[in-house]
């Protein structure tokens, strides 16, 4: 997963992904890797929200 | 020379001569006050009342305050939100007294908190108009409230990372740490302090300074907290400061602060995001955190709903091919007592192929007929099938 992954683009990467498949355009073949990218997307947000990484360099 | 009188004779006269003038009668001053020393242990507070041209002292007088009119004192720092020190302009009434030992002094009887609260008033409405009239990125607006950069930044998605303005080992540190510690959501935040004297008369200028290491230091803050604890109800003077409040209103990272109680709203206050205790500023912190962690739990279920949806739509119309395939299966057709009409091998489906003479299979469930055509007749919509 991206590496410069920030709370806003995981929501927003969820998002697309509730909006695809609520709007059938994910094919079944493609489900599977789906679930995982919308897990790994909602692992990210759960846990970096618990954890501190301090931050060295000032984000612009 | 004529003989001289004793010391107690000639004060025995001015005690007389002050007494005649001024026994019985009280007068409302407006002075300036210095070298306030009070002792609340003993509800006593001495002081000097003085009149300046330029600076310098052009008038000076002892003053007190007894037992009886030192309530005046804790109802002005009451009502005034500020320390009753040396500096301070009141208008207060006085008796005028003389002892033959101590000298001439004034005894406060009462102050007029009136006269205080409009001087206030009137400094805060001359700064708020300054930092209007000089800063175009600070408006007014109709509803009293007012517009500034600072308020105007936007808050982020989630709260990490925390720069905290506050007195060290102060009550609003504390506070702000316990909800923000250790909270039931398990949220972690990297608050970094920045610890400076938050009241008195240099305060304005060590918040500023702190303010602009914030903005210096390396480490990304999301959000400046300025926190106040509680306990001190008076002296917010140093949030009503031009500078600060300026700083505040123009600075890039959003401000939540924390620095008074219901009825207290400093300038700064209005620059910045306001709540009221620092016990506050953590929870909205929080809040704001939960609110976001509901928003991503929601399309979570929204997610797994509609996947939970696809498949059982996929396993439903599985079913229903599978069923239809079945019941087109040729031996599903047989056991319903149709037949297969073939001939060299292939399945007739046009009659216009075969013809009279012609030796067709015909296939049934457990045998097939060979037979030879012997006539042919077009189905009439009678004809029984």
């Amino acid at each position: 997963m991206n590496q410069q992954l920030t709370f806003d683009t995981a929501f927003s990467e969820l998002k697309k992904l509730v909006n695809q498949i609520e709007d059938d355009e994910i094919q079944l073949d493609t489900l599977a890797e789906k679930v995982n990218e919308a897990n790994e997307l909602i692992q990210f947000c759960e846990s970096k929200l618990r954890t501190i990484k301090t931050e060295t360099a000032k984000q612009s | 020379m004529p003989t001289p009188q004793k010391l107690s004779t000639l004060i025995n006269e001015i005690d007389a001569t002050i007494r005649n003038r001024f026994a019985g009668n009280t007068f409302w001053i407006k002075a300036e006050i210095t070298d306030v020393k009070k002792q609340p242990d003993k509800q006593w507070c001495f002081l000097k009342f003085i009149e300046k041209d330029g600076n310098t002292i052009t008038t000076e007088m002892k003053a007190v305050f007894w037992s009886n009119a030192y309530y005046n004192i804790v109802a002005f720092e009451k009502e005034t939100q500020q320390v009753f020190v040396s500096g301070l302009e009141i208008t207060c009434n006085v008796r005028v007294r003389f002892h033959k030992r101590y000298g001439i002094d004034l005894e406060v009887l009462e102050i007029d908190f009136a006269y205080a609260v409009g001087k206030l008033e009137l400094e805060r409405k001359q700064i708020l108009d300054r930092l209007v009239r000089d800063n175009p990125a600070i408006q007014l607006l109709s509803n009293g409230n007012y517009a500034t950069p600072n308020k105007q930044a936007l808050l982020p998605t989630v709260f990490k990372s925390i720069a905290l303005i506050t007195a060290p080992n102060s009550d609003g540190q504390r506070d702000f740490n316990k909800v923000i510690d250790h909270n039931k959501y398990g949220y972690a935040f990297a608050v970094t302090p920045f610890l400076t004297t938050i009241q008195g008369d240099t305060a304005s200028l060590l918040i500023l300074q702190q303010l602009q290491l914030i903005a210096a230091s390396k480490i990304h803050f999301d959000v400046v907290v300025i926190v106040r604890g509680g306990g001190s109800d008076i002296d917010f003077k140093s949030f009503n400061d031009y500078e600060l409040a300026k700083t505040i209103a123009l600075f890039p990272i959003p401000i939540l602060t924390g620095i008074g109680h219901d009825r207290n709203t400093s300038i700064a206050d209005l620059m910045a995001r306001q709540l009221k205790t620092p016990t506050e500023v953590a929870t909205f912190i929080l809040e704001n955190n939960m609110s976001f962690e509901r928003e991503i739990e929601i399309l979570k279920e929204r997610f797994f709903y509609s996947i939970d949806k696809a498949l059982k739509e996929a396993a439903t119309a599985l079913t229903g091919y599978r069923q239809r395939v079945k019941n087109l299966h040729p031996t599903t057709i047989l056991n319903k007592g149709f037949a297969i009409v073939k001939m060299n091998n292939k399945i007739i489906t046009n009659p216009q192929n075969i013809n009279t003479g012609d030796e067709i299979q015909v296939i049934l469930k457990t045998e097939t007929i060979y037979s030879i055509i012997t006539k042919k007749l077009k189905n009439e919509p009678t004809t029984n099938i």
